[in-house]
């Protein structure tokens, strides 16, 4: 207990240091906020009408470290304040229609590859030098070094352009309305195969690596000698011996990823038009739009620290020693 | 039910509010909301809408719009001149609804007040002949809606109630909406297609997949090589047009730098750009090079042709004559061609686009390169826009690629490029006239078609315009653009063409687009085919 309110102490150092930079890292872009929102009237507004519209908006002359405060005394009353791309919509409204589709495109992935991952680098490690174990890891590597987005893109050319098997975009289709039917579950999740599909066959590579060789290196361990020498089950030996134990690395990089996972599916959304958070941030950027940017921000650092605790307790359950 | 591709999203955010800046969906301002008058710039004309005329007073201090009997909002309340009125003061009241800027030009007190049963008068502080279409195109709310917004800046209107032919909200999910027929609209009859259908494409290529697969009956983005990657796919139903009456695209100069306040250096430049070739390779061959008016179709109607005669001197592409300009102009030719300015240092000099707008990285790789041909080193830097934006603004560049005004006359066009009015301090922010022009001829002119309603007058003073622009070269014009508009006639017929150029094309253009979406009818129904007048 003493240790999991120490972990907790520490996350809201993290967080507090996240919710600085994320105030900060917006304003040392350059270019100022009220001239990108005049991206949009290309030629077609009255100068007279920007200065009220620049007022309307809320631009402030007031110092950094008075909207520093604003920032955060708005943000423990759930205030996230008014986009500027979106305007006049609230942030929180404008990160609402996309989270949960980031989410679900983000958590299926992770678990998938995790999972799968983690499997294949057990049984790599058990059948060292076979073919599994020979073939497999170089090929995963060599996918896991492109680009989220790039192998996005040849999976929508491939099996949703030119053979047709897939859909090209959405994440459900355009007669079908959120319920909780079958037909609409299932079509979300058709929609979902080739956009989870680029971000698992890119990120798969390093969880079977890293597992394989925490693997490999605990079948060395005289307990696994010991454990066969008894005679026990080899399944046993390998899954609650052996990997249970490999397992903690992973585990601990399973928080770790999620903030990466996050950050690669934005891009992978943008190419499949999956309406998540990816395209609002590019959005936000390109209008300097602060307010949706810190929010954007926001939704992912608290997603990365809550997996991380998560995982710490995990951790604390999986091996006694570091509680 | 007409698909249509114009916004480019990943999500849509619910918001109708037809005053909201730039983030209101299409077609918020022009469809669901309807303007008093709109300007076809097609055929150069005001096409009556909610009003069916309009007259100028005395001294063209006064201008008076009668208001079409009949209409009704989609609630079924009629439209009434108190509520044109009403939408014009709420404007006043709150500024930033006034991206018109209706209330620069008219009276404070007097401004805008009923007359008669239907008739509204506008009393103008003073004469301004541009106010036409600053009010022409208000969008008019009811004012038994919006009275009771309290804060109409920040009124996203999930429900609108207007006059316009799509008014109802039938799906507003965060990937698609779609808008039904208004059942009220004064237009009987119309419109004859049964909904509009908005499916979110974050990117061009997302929205021209869509397009390629028949997905989509109307849209207005940019699509590569359209004859091979369209067209050929469906040529029966399939078809564009790409007129050239978007912005002109210009070189600027920033003439508070040496040397580029010398027009003899403007014009060197001018004729160092090889425009053919420049359009060719930036612009697939979409657009034709400007002429030395810079103006483009929209505005063919104006164009002077002694002006262009004249502007051809500078605007033909000539190494030759432009080195030997630079040559009197006391530019040294040094190593390898490169020139000295007339101070002594090596001639260099950098031209700003933003990152990601490939066609004009493309077309200042080309200036770039022919500019070596007259001994000027200048390199392409590319900025994200808001930086980019940034120093155009204020006039923190030596040679930019930009755009210019668009509007129903060449006043604002003008004004921006070379009025005094619109020249800020080096280092403030400025709207227009980012290569700092001023002229005080200039002045005199716009003042002058400010004050003349009288088209012959306004005619004869934007040739002289022209011909000023030609004389003095202020920015450098490059090509006029096209305003995208693809359509499929599988489910939807009744689009205009370059053969029935009834209205532009283009959904982006609001409210023009109002003329096309009244006459879309579905394939195979009556009036689809032959005259559909």
């Amino acid at each position: 207990m003493r240790f999991a309110l120490r972990r907790l102490g520490f996350y809201a150092l993290a967080a507090w240091a996240a919710l600085t930079l994320n105030f900060v890292l917006p304003r040392m872009l350059p270019g100022d906020p009220a001239s990108a929102m005049v991206a949009r009237f290309q030629g077609k507004l009255e100068p007279e009408a920007l200065d009220a519209m620049r007022r309307a908006f809320g631009f402030t002359d007031a110092s950094l470290v008075e909207q520093y405060l604003t920032y955060l005394r708005h943000l423990f009353s759930g205030d996230l304040g008014l986009s500027i791309a979106y305007f006049p919509a609230p942030v929180s409204d404008v990160i609402g229609t996309g989270l949960i589709w980031t989410l679900l495109i983000a958590g299926v992935s992770l678990v998938i590859a995790f999972v799968l991952g983690t499997l294949l680098g057990i049984v790599a490690a058990w059948r060292r030098g076979g073919l599994l174990d020979s073939a497999l890891p170089p090929a995963l590597a060599f996918l896991g070094a492109f680009p989220y987005f790039w192998l996005a893109m040849l999976l929508l050319y491939l099996f949703g352009y030119e053979l047709g098997w897939f859909p090209m975009r959405h994440a459900h289709a355009a007669h079908l309305s959120p319920t909780l039917s079958v037909e609409f579950i299932g079509d979300v999740a058709w929609h979902a195969i080739l956009p989870v599909t680029s971000i698992v066959l890119a990120s798969l590579g390093g969880w079977m690596l890293s597992m394989r060789n925490v693997m490999v290196a605990e079948l060395g361990e005289d307990y696994i000698q010991l454990a066969r020498a008894k005679g026990l089950d080899s399944r046993r030996v390998m899954l609650r011996y052996a990997a249970r134990n490999a397992l903690l690395p992973n585990v601990t990089g399973f928080g770790m990823a999620l903030g990466f996972v996050l950050g690669g599916s934005l891009l992978t959304e943008i190419v499949f038009s999956y309406p998540g958070q990816g395209y609002l941030l590019i959005q936000a950027v390109r209008n300097q739009d602060y307010a949706l940017m810190q929010g954007i921000f926001l939704m992912i650092t608290l997603a990365v620290l809550v997996a991380n605790f998560l995982v710490d307790l995990l951790v604390l359950w999986l091996d006694p020693r570091t509680r | 039910m007409l698909t249509v591709s114009v916004e480019q999203q990943a999500a849509w955010i619910r918001n109708f509010n037809p005053f909201a800046a730039g983030g209101a969906r299409w077609p918020t301002q022009g469809g669901i909301y309807e303007p008093l008058m709109i300007f076809n710039s097609m055929t150069g004309a005001w096409v009556p809408w909610l009003a069916t005329g309009y007259t100028w007073g005395q001294d063209n201090r006064t201008l008076t719009l009668s208001i079409r009997d009949g209409v009704k909002f989609s609630d079924g309340q009629p439209m009434t001149a108190s509520d044109v009125v009403f939408s014009f003061q709420l404007r006043r009241r709150f500024a930033a609804l006034d991206q018109g800027a209706v209330w620069r030009f008219l009276d404070p007190d007097a401004g805008v007040e009923r007359v008669g049963a239907r008739e509204v008068r506008f009393t103008f502080a003073r004469p301004y002949a541009p106010g036409l279409a600053a009010i022409a195109h208000s969008v008019i709310v009811p004012e038994h809606i919006w009275r009771h917004i309290a804060d109409p800046v920040r009124f996203t209107n999930d429900n609108p109630v207007a006059t316009g032919p799509f008014t109802e909200v039938l799906r507003f999910e965060n990937q698609l909406f779609e808008l039904g027929p208004n059942p009220h609209y004064w237009q009987k009859g119309k419109p004859a297609i049964s909904a509009l259908r908005m499916p979110a494409f974050p990117s061009n290529d997302q929205a021209n997949m869509a397009l390629v697969t028949g997905e989509v009956d109307w849209a207005g983005n940019f699509v590569p090589a359209v004859e091979r990657t369209f067209v050929s796919r469906d040529p029966a139903h399939h078809g564009y047009w790409f007129p050239l009456t978007g912005s002109t695209v210009f070189l600027y100069a920033n003439t508070t730098r040496e040397p580029f306040d010398d027009p003899r250096v403007r014009r060197a430049l001018s004729m160092a750009i090889d425009r053919q070739r420049l359009v060719d390779i930036a612009m697939y061959t979409y657009t034709r090079p400007a002429d030395g008016t810079g103006l483009s179709q929209a505005y063919d109607r104006w164009r002077d042709p002694s002006a262009v005669a004249a502007g051809r001197q500078w605007m033909r592409h000539d190494v030759a004559a432009a080195n030997a300009l630079l040559d009197r102009a006391g530019f040294a030719v040094g190593q390898g061609g490169m020139r000295r300015t007339p101070g002594g240092s090596p001639w260099e000099s950098t031209i700003y686009v933003v990152s990601g707008w490939s066609d004009w990285i493309r077309a200042a790789q080309v200036i770039s390169r022919d500019l070596r041909a007259i001994g000027l080193d200048a390199k392409v830097r590319v900025f994200d826009f808001s930086p980019w934006f940034d120093k155009l603004q204020t006039g923190a560049f030596d040679l930019a690629v930009g755009w210019s005004n668009e509007g129903p006359t060449p006043y604002a066009f003008y004004r921006w490029l070379m009025s005094t009015r619109t020249v800020k301090p080096l280092g403030e922010a400025s709207l227009g006239n980012w290569h700092r022009y001023g002229s005080a001829d200039a002045d005199a002119l716009l003042d002058a078609f400010e004050a003349t309603t009288d088209h012959d007058a306004q005619r004869r003073l934007v040739g002289q315009l022209q011909q000023l622009f030609v004389r003095d070269v202020p920015a450098i014009p490059l090509f006029p653009n096209p305003n995208w508009g693809l359509f499929s006639t599988a489910r939807i017929s009744g689009f205009p063409t370059a053969d029935d150029p009834y209205a532009t094309l283009s959904p982006n253009k609001l409210p023009e687009a109002l003329l096309v979406m009244t006459r879309l009818v579905p394939t195979g129904s009556a009036g689809s085919s032959g005259e559909s007048k």
